[in-house]
């Protein structure tokens, strides 16, 4: 029969002993070897590379948000870690077509605001641009979207680049009583997405942060050259410089006199807006969009032509303006658009495979 | 007696082991916390390491992408022309082929001469090119207003292209005939849009190898039908029952075929949308095809179209003398 204090006994000698084990089970004991077991591969790595080997990173951010730092999938993949809610790093590798240049500490970031929307060219408009975005160094794709939801197609195009990107979408509404598929016609295209991408950024980046940026808005179907980049980079305030093929004309640019500075602007179409220039004709550092919070692309009532003069004169006057381009005299970026691919062979039913992502 | 305090003191000395193991082990997990400092150590050179790692990979690329002669070359025939969007197409289209490992660029102008935008355009592109120059005879160049489709455009160019890829080849020899014998030729035209995956899908090319075009022929994309790994038909919605009917930028031709082929050409009276047949039917047939991008599957090509930029204000300028600075290239 057993005795009370035998009992007593016997629990007071297995308690400790299972409350142990089942602490150590839940003890984060398999991080500690993870990260060894990193740390031993990355070594491995670096002394035994092979010509085509390249490296993905990404991290695994709690709340599974895609972060600027996101890169591409892997079909062959070696997971050294365990799927932990902490902060984990996990190693590819895998071959890949390209890769942008190394992230240096120096140089200012240069955030591309992209406004974009589903149709035909879509894919095709973004890969050529990611091509040429994949030369600029320091460069921050900012990709918005027209649409309710973050679509699939952009998503995996994004991850394949192997770009520093954020991908946010914002839809704009629709007037449903014009035509199925027009957007309301006050609302300029692409406005409320640039406007998104503005407020993302003045939540992410504190005013006070020493962190250098420019901001400059890329259409999709423009074509940029890698000289451009390198000209807005040194951005004080606001720069400006002539963009082809807008207005009608060759090319429209700003018109600077013999002490470098823009005293007016050279275009057929309404020469006397506060700013005479077509979106991919300036940039603004990133340190005046943070210090004027409340400025932005306005969204109604803006005559044709005047939406980048409602975001800049929020910002500078006339005579703070920083002509490049060797004042103005290059052309670097010009505005080209993609024609409309003809579908009728299409028909009304849809002649091909629709799971064909084009 | 003596038993039961041996047994006691059994007890006791089990229970103090006991004690003492817990209190060691909680140490350790508490100690945990302070290998968290451990941990940043290790995060540090974690990081340390990747940086390394990564600018050694940055170097590889590099001198990978200078001198990675150990694949196949890859030869891009691209006719063009000038007009107004000419120097933007060009600078987009090089930006995508300066991605490209061992690419030969074939630039050829329908001009009587070469071009100053396009020579000062090759040279300070970075890529390893060849200018040449054909001019289309009038007959047989579309006119102002036509529709784009009204004649073949560019097989004159191309086929100077191929003239100078067949003379280099003659007189070739040693490793560089080596080199030319794994080398694949491909059209590309200078307002299309390309994946960089492309160029790693054509690169072995046996004879010819074919794949998806995207926003061709009316057609959201066009492309070879593959039974068994063996192009079957074509999945085209225009003239089916042309011998090829694919699009100029849906295949690749390896250049020891057109070396030992010298009646390939294009026929540059061809009917509409006969000129691609009229130089692959020398060279191949439909069951030769070799189909890339995972069997014709995807699509890896589109084959946009630039819009034609409307210059009704510049020329509004133009007749009052005031149109804008043509020393300014655009």
């Amino acid at each position: 029969m057993p005795k009370r204090r035998d009992i007593l006994a016997i629990v007071l000698i297995v308690l400790p002993w299972t409350l142990l084990i089942t602490v150590w089970h839940q003890s984060a004991i398999a991080p500690l070897l993870a990260i060894r077991k990193v740390c031993h591969h990355l070594v491995k790595e670096i002394l035994i590379i092979p010509e085509r080997l390249t490296i993905h990173r990404q991290r695994l951010a709690d709340d599974g948000t895609e972060t600027r730092h996101e890169t591409g999938p892997a079909t062959d993949s070696k997971e050294y870690c365990s799927q932990d809610k902490d902060i984990v790093e996990v190693v590819r590798t895998e071959y890949v077509y390209t890769r942008p240049p190394p992230w240096s500490d120096v140089l200012p970031t240069i955030h591309v605001i992209t406004p974009t929307y589903s149709r035909p060219v879509q894919k095709a408009e973004l890969t050529r641009l990611a091509n040429t975005f994949l030369h600029v160094p320091n460069l921050h794709w900012i990709l918005v979207e027209d649409s309710q939801r973050r679509t699939p197609l952009v998503t995996r195009l994004l991850r394949e680049t192997g770009l520093n990107y954020t991908h946010l979408n914002v839809e704009t509404p629709r007037n449903y009583k014009l035509r199925g598929d027009t957007r309301d016609p006050r609302i300029p295209r692409g406005t409320m997405q640039r406007n998104l991408a503005l407020r993302w950024l003045r939540e992410t980046f504190n005013s006070n942060s020493s962190q250098t940026g420019i901001v400059y808005f890329a259409d999709d179907d423009n074509t940029y050259s890698l000289e451009l980049f390198e000209e807005m980079r040194s951005t004080r305030k606001v720069s400006v410089w002539p963009v082809a093929f807008v207005g009608g004309l060759r090319y429209e640019s700003p018109k600077v006199n013999a002490a470098g500075k823009v005293y007016g602007w050279k275009t057929v179409f309404d020469p006397h807006r506060p700013f005479a220039i077509d979106m991919a004709g300036f940039a603004i550092n990133l340190r005046l969009i943070l210090f004027k919070p409340q400025a932005y692309f306005k969204l109604r009532g803006v005559k044709g032509g005047y939406q980048e003069s409602s975001l800049l004169r929020e910002l500078v006057t006339l005579s703070d303006l920083e002509p490049k381009a060797a004042n103005c005299t290059k052309i670097l970026v010009w505005h080209t658009r993609t024609e409309k691919p003809v579908l009728v062979n299409e028909g009304k039913k849809g002649f091909t495979d629709p799971n064909v992502e084009i | 007696m003596r038993m039961r305090l041996k047994l006691k003191t059994v007890f006791v000395l089990y229970f103090t082991v006991s004690l003492l193991g817990l209190i060691y082990a909680l140490m350790q997990l508490g100690q945990r916390c302070d290998c968290r400092g451990h941990d940043m150590s290790k995060d540090q050179q974690i990081s340390q390491l990747r940086g390394e790692l990564q600018k050694l990979q940055e170097h590889i690329k590099t001198s990978e992408l200078a001198k990675k002669t150990d694949v196949p070359r890859i030869y891009v025939i691209t006719p063009t022309y000038a007009r107004l969007v000419q120097k933007a197409e060009l600078t987009r289209l090089s930006h995508t082929f300066l991605h490209v490992p061992h690419l030969h660029w074939i630039m050829v102008e329908d001009a009587p001469q070469p071009t100053l935008l396009v020579t000062d355009f090759l040279a300070a592109s970075g890529l390893t090119y060849t200018h040449l120059h054909q001019l289309t005879p009038k007959d047989r160049k579309l006119q102002e207003g036509d529709p784009s489709w009204l004649k073949p455009r560019g097989a004159e160019q191309r086929n100077e292209g191929l003239r100078w890829l067949r003379e280099m080849g003659a007189a070739a020899e040693g490793k560089e005939a080596a080199a030319l014998e794994e080398a694949v030729v491909y059209f590309a035209d200078d307002d299309n849009t390309y994946s960089l995956q492309l160029f790693e899908e054509m690169r072995y090319t046996y004879r010819v190898s074919v794949w998806p075009v995207g926003l061709v022929g009316g057609m959201k994309f066009e492309r070879p039908v593959v039974e068994d790994g063996k192009v079957v038909r074509f999945h085209t919605g225009w003239r089916p029952n042309r011998p090829f009917p694919m699009d100029m930028a849906g295949f690749a031709v390896s250049l020891r075929f057109i070396l030992t082929t010298p009646q390939a050409r294009f026929d540059g009276d061809a009917q509409m949308g006969f000129l691609e047949s009229s130089f692959l039917q020398h060279l191949v047939t439909m069951d030769d095809l070799e189909p890339k991008a995972d069997l014709c599957t995807k699509v890896l090509v589109w084959h946009t179209r630039t819009e034609k930029p409307k210059m009704k204000r510049e020329d509004a300028l133009q007749k009052q003398g005031l149109g804008s600075d043509p020393d300014v290239e655009v």
